[in-house]
Formats: structure tokens, sequence, C-alpha cells
């Protein structure tokens, strides 16, 4: 079926993708260890992910959920493009932004405002883009008068409230998502969900990593499992968890 | 080519980051960007006040014979020396967030570029207040700074990235630096080494670069043009090849790190 799909309807398209790291036993880094163990360069490679296809639409919620180390989070990080895969293609069409690891670049001597435009620079935002989503941003926190006190300072429920808000401010297309939802307090949280079906209705397209069952269910369309690095099934939702939670029992 | 697409995309974030580092680097301490023309000036005070006194040179106005060719030096080891560790102390980063990784070497070799035009006011001023004054030669300047700009691009590209996979090379730079020193014509002049071994200057990128800021501002002649083509070619040469070898390793960044 996928193959037939036309392209302007597809988000991320994951084609037959291999990666598998190095996992070395004592890290050789310089120039005498290496010409001193030449040959003998201790490292295996261990397999994350292996014949990984798969096609998301536009407009699609789709969650991945697995075990701790089953690659989930590797394959969310190979469609950032920070990492390349081994083998195979990954292709991503719309503006993409990642909410892997929030506050990143952050510098915590420069005030909350001035970060707003150093993390939202990192996402590829314009300056003007910026300045006319300020506004939003800084109410979407609900840090107020605190915007403008270094972020070293902040709390750190604080810090990742600002974060937060960047990144949803950002106004991608495809959004990235890996166990955030752990972002500050119960109010903070409904918001954020409230926000993010506001996206799902605009048609955005969002990949969620996350071992919350009860949120997949409610807010995914489709769910892959992803186990010992292959999908093991993929499907709607409330079928794939099901299954999933009658093997993890 | 989509390089440059990305990096049009990412304008804000290349400014900002230039930004950081030209005031990260005097961030906290109270004079602040002022450095950028106290460093010089002060430089250019000592050597005022000791060369006269330790050493007789045939140069009439040793102080900014020295000034003319150490201030673009400076730019020289500046760029190389950070922009060689760079992709390694932004590592925290680049192992969270996608931005073009080119962004990185770029920032650090403009900024260092901006610093040394700083500098260059001070010995402008001061080429005016000893009488040397400027002559129609000026017009090589932008020029000679453009070869030097692309040269030094080059090489931190190729620098910053294959650090990452090899970390000895910060501390081989260092010496190479050292010695590069008193391989470029400095705090001498070409005109007192003996002609066999003027050789070893005709490879050196450097030599004909600083040599062609002192041919213009302290003697006042032609630059060896001809010369100076060379380095600009070599120059893109260097930037291309480097550009792909940066492009090449940055796929594994995040892994080594």
């Amino acid at each position: 079926m996928t193959k037939k799909m036309k392209t302007g309807d597809i988000a991320i398209r994951v084609n037959d993708v291999d990666k598998s790291f190095k996992v070395y036993f004592d890290k050789a880094n310089t120039l005498k260890e290496r010409l001193l163990f030449l040959g003998r360069n201790g490292h295996e490679n261990r397999e994350v992910l292996s014949d990984i296809s798969l096609t998301i639409k536009k407009g699609e919620t789709v969650a991945l959920i697995g075990v701790n180390g089953s690659g989930k989070s590797t394959l969310l990080k190979l469609m950032t493009k920070i990492i390349y895969p081994d083998k195979g293609t990954i292709e991503t069409y719309g503006k993409l932004v990642s909410l892997l690891e929030l506050g990143a670049g952050f510098h915590p001597d420069f005030s909350g405002r001035e970060n707003i435009y150093f993390n939202a620079s990192i996402f590829g935002l314009s300056k003007k883009e910026i300045d006319d989503r300020i506004d939003d941003i800084i109410a979407f926190s609900e840090l107020k008068d605190y915007i403008d006190n270094p972020v070293r300072t902040y709390s750190s429920g604080m810090y990742m409230r600002l974060a937060f808000s960047i990144a949803i401010n950002v106004d991608a297309d495809i959004l990235l998502i890996d166990e955030i939802l752990a972002v500050g307090d119960q109010h903070f949280q409904d918001r954020c969900y409230e926000k993010m079906m506001d996206l799902k209705r605009q048609g955005k397209t969002m990949v969620f990593v996350t071992h919350s069952m009860d949120a997949v269910r409610k807010y995914c369309d489709r769910a892959v499992w992803i186990y010992q690095g292959r999908i093991k099934k993929d499907g709607p939702t409330n079928e794939v968890v099901d299954e999933y939670l009658k093997m993890c029992s | 080519m989509n390089i440059f697409k990305r990096l049009h995309d990412y304008r804000e974030f290349l400014r900002t980051s230039i930004k950081k580092e030209i005031r990260g680097k005097y961030k906290k301490s109270f004079l602040g960007i002022l450095w950028s023309f106290l460093n010089p000036l002060l430089m250019l005070m000592v050597y005022a006040i000791i060369f006269p006194i330790i050493l007789k040179s045939p140069e009439k106005n040793y102080v900014m014979f020295l000034m003319v060719a150490l201030i673009p030096w400076n730019f020289f080891t500046t760029a190389i020396t950070q922009g060689t560790g760079t992709v390694i102390v932004n590592g925290g980063i680049l192992k969270k967030v996608y931005f073009p990784r080119e962004i990185l070497p770029i920032s650090i070799v403009t900024s260092a570029l901006i610093n040394f035009l700083i500098s260059c006011i001070i010995v402008f001023v001061f080429l005016i207040f000893t009488g040397i004054g400027f002559s129609i030669y000026f017009v090589f300047f932008p020029l000679i700074v453009l070869i030097e700009y692309i040269f030094l691009l080059g090489i931190v590209f190729i620098l910053s990235s294959i650090t990452v996979y090899l970390r000895d090379l910060e501390h081989i730079i260092g010496v190479i630096i050292m010695v590069l020193f008193y391989g470029t014509p400095i705090v001498y002049s070409l005109n007192t080494i003996p002609s066999n071994l003027l050789w070893i200057f005709k490879l050196n990128p450097m030599a004909y670069i600083v040599q062609g800021y002192r041919d213009i501002l302290y003697y006042q002649t032609m630059p060896d043009v001809s010369g100076l083509f060379f380095i600009f070619v070599l120059s893109l040469i260097l930037l291309i090849v480097g550009y792909h070898i940066f492009n090449k390793l940055q796929k594994n960044f995040a892994e080594e790190l």
C-alpha cells in the first residue's frame, strides 16, 4: 500500500533502515593508543535497528511503543538527522522539529527572553519569525515577569516550560516528541496536550515515543510496536497496544 | 547548491552564534568588547617600549613593521586554535538538536575576522599617528583579508572535523603554529633571509598573506599579486576540499562525541 501513495501525502518515509552503534570496550582516542592497539581496536557493532520500513502520512499521530532499549529513540534521532543510518534512507517532507531534548543550547547567563531567540534560531527561525511569536511563547510558558531573569535562576519546572513553549510554537509540520509529557505540573501538562490536539487539528504530523499507554490510546491514531530493533506490529492504536500489554504482563 | 539554502534558512542561528562567540569571549569581564581594542593597543605599547631597547633593527619604525604583520597572524592563530576544538566544545548541543553543522566552523572564523577588523582600527590609527599614513595600495587590503578568510575557513573545516576522531590534533596544531610563527616573516623581514633559504617561504601560504599586508600597509608598495592570486586559488580549492571532508565526517559526529 505504501508504494501507491502519492509523495504529496507523505510526511516521513523510512526505507529499509539498518543502524548499529560501535560499542568500544576501551575507546582508543589518541594517536598513541591507536598505534599501540592497531589491529585490536576493541569494538563490536551492536545492531539497534534493522529492516525498518515505515511510512507516516501527513496529519497522522503515531506512537512508537516498546520496552526500554528497543530502539525507539534511535529511530527518532534518525528522523531528525542527528545520526545517519548505515543502510537505507529516511526522507522527511516539511519543517521538522524534535522535542527530544528540551532546552538544548540554553545559555544559563542569558535571560529567558534572550534564550528564546537563541533556542528558536536553532530550530531555523529567522529574527522576524521569532519576533512574531515571542508573545505567544511567553504567554504559553506562564513565566510572566521571570522572562527577563537569567535562566540559571529558574526552577527545573520553569526551565522545561520555557523550552516546551518555544518548541511547540515553532510552527513545524512534523513534531517528534520523546517522553516529554512529564513536563511541569498537571495544569501545564493538560495545556500541553490541549496544544498538541490543536496542532493535530491543524493537520500537523506527530510522532510520539512514550510509555504511557493511556496517552497513546487517547491521542494517537496509530501505534508502531518496536521489539528488539524490528517492527513487531504496526496498526490501529488499540489493537497494537492490547497485544503489547499482553506480552508485557 | 543546497548548503547555501541551508545557511540561509538558519541565518538567524548563524548570526546569534557569531554574536555569542564575540560577546561570550568577554562575558562577565568589566570592559567587555573594549578588550578587542585594548589587546592590540597594549601589545603595541609593550613592543614600543621594549624593542627600541633590546633590538637594533634596521627598520625605521620597527613597532609598526611588527604590528601590520602580527595582527593578521593573530587572526590566523585565533581562528585555527578555536576552530579546531569547536565541534568538540559544542558536542552537547550537537547530540541533541539538528542544525547545519557547518555553522560551527563558519561562526568561529567569522567572529575571528570581526575581532581582527576591530584590531585593525588600532593599527590604522597608529599608521596615521606615526606618519606612515596610507597609500593607493590600500585597495588591496579587502582582497588580502578575503583571501585569508577563505584560507582559514578551508583549514578550519578540515581540522574541526578530523579532531573529533583524533583528539591529539589540538596539541599538534599548537606546535605547528609555533614553528610556523618563525617560518613566517613577522618579527623579521624577508630581505634579511639568505637567498638559498627563500624556498621555505614559497611553501608557506601565510608568508604570502602576511607579506602582502606588510607591503601595502608598511612599505606601501605593490604586493606580490601573482603570489597572492596563487594563494587565492589554493584557498578556494582548500575550501571546497575542506567542506567535503567536513560534510563526510559530520555524519558520525553525534556518535563519536
